[in-house]
């Protein structure tokens, strides 16, 4: 391929990248300015607006993976512009299309475009149709934009827009305490974690002075190669380990997933069984080298990963609703996906991640349908489809069994733990602080028993 | 005097006398005017002046212009790049004030009160002169005062602000008259100037809220009139008057700017921190506001303009965004009184444009991308990272807390089974003109931030030209006087 070939599919490439990113966005914009503006689109205008936006993104993905492929995957950068500069500060818009942002992208926007089509059905006449449509694009667009960013400013910023619309979705259903409570903890897990990217971009930016990727590793995925020196691999692959274990549910931090299920069921599967739940791995499959040059961080991820997998699967045993088992099920994947990375095994975890996500998303979104689906099969072999008899459980001795039933039926005493150890005592000196504080405004603002009663409003501002 | 000049000297007289012009006219002919249309007319009549301003100090080429005597060091009357940024600013939330204001809130005495309010803050961010700072503080703090003692049961809370403002006027004036008595400029000078340039420091702490003389800053928004509050706290006067009497970048920094500051990033995150476990709308807010404010001081010790611009850009972004959230909470208690955040309170469904406002002016306050304050945050962190690490890891907690507090309020406010036993509250188009157009600022700013930067880059490079006003600096290894 000559120069001009290769200055001609730069351009070509980067215009449909710039698509995949736009595409959502643009759908984002197409549908939440009518309703900020009290005039939301109708139903079947938004579904097609959406449906439009992922399956072009799709198709646009596709045609690049197409154009990558030829080139053996050989990295693209694209430079969508600078959004601001001062001295020697600029905040670029960096993507990459490579071996691994580009399937990825294809797997995201494809089931978005399948979920839109099922979700305009599954919602229709829902008092927050068109809500659940804005925070799936806002969603679409998080994802993308984590996915093909070129540099840790960028990937945060998807990663904020997928958190927000993960709380916002669990919390859909908003008369509802539960699911205000889920979306709450969900946030506030995100939250903790979050400290870890960020700060994980600050030392990027001090160590190399921007938080372009180029410059923390180079080569073809999945061969890269650490540009940084030991010690700082170590200290940002461990800050990108704790902000992957918050979105990716990961002991401690998982005690929000089973409940997250509050969500439509839509989002359940889109978030809790394909895509938010695997942001943490991509993160990690993405900063891979930072984590080869840090034998510790990948220690660290495959004791977490079997320790979480483990957990799940013991948990998600005794549960007896469909979806908090898929929640449990998918944690368990998660945990082993984590592990794999760890082990270094980067094609292998990128397999399970799409692998995983496809199959889980779909029983979750047949979940409400579950006890007809077992109708029918029933019916079809003329009786119940029965039990397997052997497990590996049953090889235990019944004192551990019995144990692990307790274990199981207090999910791992995580939550107890975090709740006793972690959260109590930090509201509890927060309740304090400001305790005292009202005590101390009450002191200084004390009125003399002298002074004459309050007079009526004559202000208006307070009532 | 050219044209311009002329211009912008008569634009920033109409930017400040407006306001105060129909705070006389609605106090002598009350009966007569419609309290909505003048104060509003006033507003937008100074808000055009403020962005005549705006516009001219670019087409002057970003010069400084500076009239009446230069007594104790500062200009009766100043227009810079920060003088030029602020006026649009202030009279941007003076006028989304008015427009959201409940009936109830116009119809009374308060009105005339917030226009003098707002015109004393549209002065101090035109003047850098000790004794019109200390005036105009002065006059700021009587009208808050008398608005708060005029609410039913605002007593206690105007005792307290009292005891702050009388002791920040007091260190101010103090501050000041050392600091003209022993100009500091001069060729031996010392010890009073010193002293003075620390008095003045005191004063903007309490003045502020910067801990450990904050408590008056919640108190004001818990019992105080709303809009009060807001005219109060957002234009951080406070913040103005340390640029124009203690930031002195070309010769370092001022010692009493770096205690300022860190006692600032303390209170971003103490604020912060606190903000998540208040039990109403009202203590929420004046929590975030005081974090929030505070920040703004923290980044405005950075030398580097990276960490100044953040400050700069804090300052718009939180204002706007904090001036947002409280407009939907007095939106919301004039429909159905005060609102508790320690339980579930249902109002999604009586007010779901508010709480859809409410939700993207809290966004826009946490740094959260695609609004003006993840460029700051963006900008101020950056900054930080060459010059003070900690300082940066500090602002990463203080918008962690935050982020739990604003999403905490709104679930606890709009979330949960519907309580209030009422038809759907619409949202009034006033209100819906208002709260749109400040988000559709925060958002343009935050998606397109490139001009906006650029000019915030202008004003930082006139404030790292400014010389030490006073001989406390601490002077650069190498680099003498």
């Amino acid at each position: 391929m000559n120069a001009t070939d290769q200055t001609v599919l730069h351009h070509v490439v980067a215009l449909l990248v710039s698509w995949e990113l736009m595409a959502p966005a643009v759908t984002l914009g197409c549908i939440g300015v009518p309703a900020l503006i009290g005039r939301p689109l109708p139903e079947r205008l938004t579904t097609r607006l959406v449906g439009a936006g992922f399956t072009t993104g799709f198709l646009a993905a596709l045609a690049t993976l197409t154009m990558l492929a030829q080139r053996g995957f050989a990295p693209e950068i694209v430079h969508l512009g600078t959004m601001f500069s001062v001295g020697h500060h600029a905040a670029t818009v960096d993507l990459v299309a490579d071996g691994l942002s580009i399937p990825y992208v294809c797997f995201t926007t494809g089931l978005c475009a399948l979920v839109n089509a099922f979700a305009g059905k599954y919602l229709h006449r829902e008092p927050g149709f068109t809500r659940f449509f804005i925070l799936l694009t806002l969603f679409g667009t998080g994802m993308n934009l984590m996915v093909l960013a070129g540099s840790i400013d960028v990937l945060f910023a998807g990663w904020e827009f997928i958190g927000i619309s993960s709380t916002l979705l669990i919390g859909f259903f908003h008369e509802r305490r539960n699911a205000v409570n889920a979306a709450l903890r969900a946030f506030g897990t995100y939250r903790i974690c979050d400290v870890g990217l960020l700060t994980a971009g600050v030392v990027v930016h001090r160590a190399v002075g921007s938080g372009d990727f180029e410059q923390l590793f180079s080569g073809v995925w999945p061969d890269g190669r650490c540009l940084v020196p030991a010690t700082t691999a170590l200290i940002v692959s461990l800050l990108l380990v704790f902000a992957a274990l918050g979105k990716s549910a990961q002991v401690p931090f998982s005690g929000w997933l089973p409940r997250a299920m509050e969500g439509p069921t839509p989002s359940s599967a889109i978030f809790y069984g394909a895509l938010s739940i695997h942001a943490g791995a991509y993160l990690l499959l993405r900063c891979e080298p930072l984590l080869d040059a840090a034998p510790l961080s990948r220690w660290l991820l495959v004791a977490i990963g079997i320790g979480t997998a483990l957990h799940a699967a013991v948990v998600g045993s005794v549960q007896t609703d469909l979806k908090s088992m898929l929640a449990y099920a998918s944690m368990t994947q998660a945990g082993i996906i984590l592990a794999e990375i760890g082990m270094g095994l980067r094609v292998v975890a990128l397999v399970h991640v799409i692998s995983h996500a496809i199959l889980r998303s779909l029983q979750i979104l047949r979940s409400p349908s579950a006890m007809h689906d077992r109708h029918e099969l029933a019916a079809a072999l003329g009786g119940h489809p029965g039990q397997s008899r052997w497990s590996l459980i049953r090889l235990l001795p019944d004192a551990v069994v019995r144990g692990l039933y307790q274990v199981a039926l207090e999910r791992g005493f995580e939550e107890s733990v975090v709740q006793r150890w972690i959260v109590r005592p930090v509201v509890a000196v927060l309740e304090a602080a400001s305790a005292a504080e009202r005590r101390w405004v009450g002191f200084i603002g004390a009125e003399p028993a002298a002074d004459v009663p309050p007079r009526p409003d004559r202000d208006g501002g307070a009532s | 005097m050219n044209t311009l000049e002329v211009v912008t000297l008569a634009a920033v007289a109409t930017c400040v006398a407006a306001p105060l012009a129909g705070a006389l006219a609605l106090r002598f002919l009350g009966q007569r005017l419609d309290p909505r249309i003048a104060s509003a007319a006033a507003i937008g009549l100074s808000f055009a002046a403020a962005v005549t301003v705006a516009v001219c100090w670019q087409w002057g080429g970003g010069r400084t212009l500076t009239y009446g005597s230069r007594l104790a060091g500062g200009d009766l009357v100043i227009i810079d790049g920060l003088t030029a940024l602020l006026l649009p600013y202030v009279a941007t939330v003076d006028m989304a004030i008015v427009l959201v204001a409940p009936r109830r809130a116009l119809a009374t005495t308060g009105v005339w009160r917030l226009l003098v309010g707002a015109s004393a803050s549209l002065a101090m961010m035109s003047t850098a002169h000790p004794w019109a700072l200390v005036s105009l503080w002065a006059a700021t703090s009587l009208s808050t005062w008398l608005s708060i003692r005029g609410t039913l049961g605002g007593r206690a809370t105007a005792r307290t602000y009292a005891v702050a403002m009388v002791a920040a006027l007091v260190c101010m004036a103090a501050g000041t008259g050392m600091l003209v008595a022993d100009p500091p400029w001069l060729a031996g000078s010392g010890t009073l100037g010193t002293a003075g340039g620390w008095l003045v420091a005191v004063a903007v702490m309490i003045r502020k809220g910067i801990v450990p003389f904050h408590s008056w800053y919640p108190a004001l928004f818990c019992g105080g009139p709303l809009a009060t509050a807001l005219v109060t706290t957002m234009p951080q006067v406070a913040t103005y008057t340390a640029v124009r009497l203690l930031v002195g970048h070309a010769d370092g920094v001022a010692a009493e700017l770096v205690v300022l500051s860190q006692a600032a990033l303390v209170t971003a995150v103490y604020g912060a921190a606190l903000a998540a476990v208040q039990r109403d709308a009202r203590s929420l807010l004046g929590m975030l506001a005081m974090s929030q404010s505070a920040m703004v001081m923290a980044g405005l010790a950075g030398t580097l303009p990276t960490e100044l611009c953040g400050a700069l850009a804090i300052w718009i972004s939180s204002g706007l965004s904090l001036t947002g959230i409280g407009l939907v909470v007095w939106s919301l208690e004039s429909r159905a009184g005060r609102i508790r955040i320690d339980t579930l309170q249902g109002r999604f469904a009586d007010a779901p444009m508010l709480a859809a406002f409410f939700l993207l002016f809290g966004l826009a306050s946490l740094g959260f991308p695609g609004t003006l304050s993840f460029v700051a945050d963006d900008l101020i962190i950056s900054g930080s990272l060459d010059e003070r690490l900690p300082s940066g890891l500090l602002v990463i907690a203080a918008t962690v807390f935050a982020g739990i507090a604003v999403m905490r309020g709104w679930f606890h406010l709009f979330g949960g089974p519907v309580t209030v036993d009422a038809p759907q509250h619409a949202i009034l188009p006033r209100e819906r003109f208002a709260l749109t157009t400040l988000v559709a600022i925060l958002f343009v700013l935050g998606l397109w931030p490139g001009p906006f930067v650029h000019a915030l880059e202008n004003v930082a490079a006139s404030l790292l030209l400014v010389r030490a006003p006073h001989p406390s600096v601490t002077l650069p290894a190498g680099n003498p006087p």
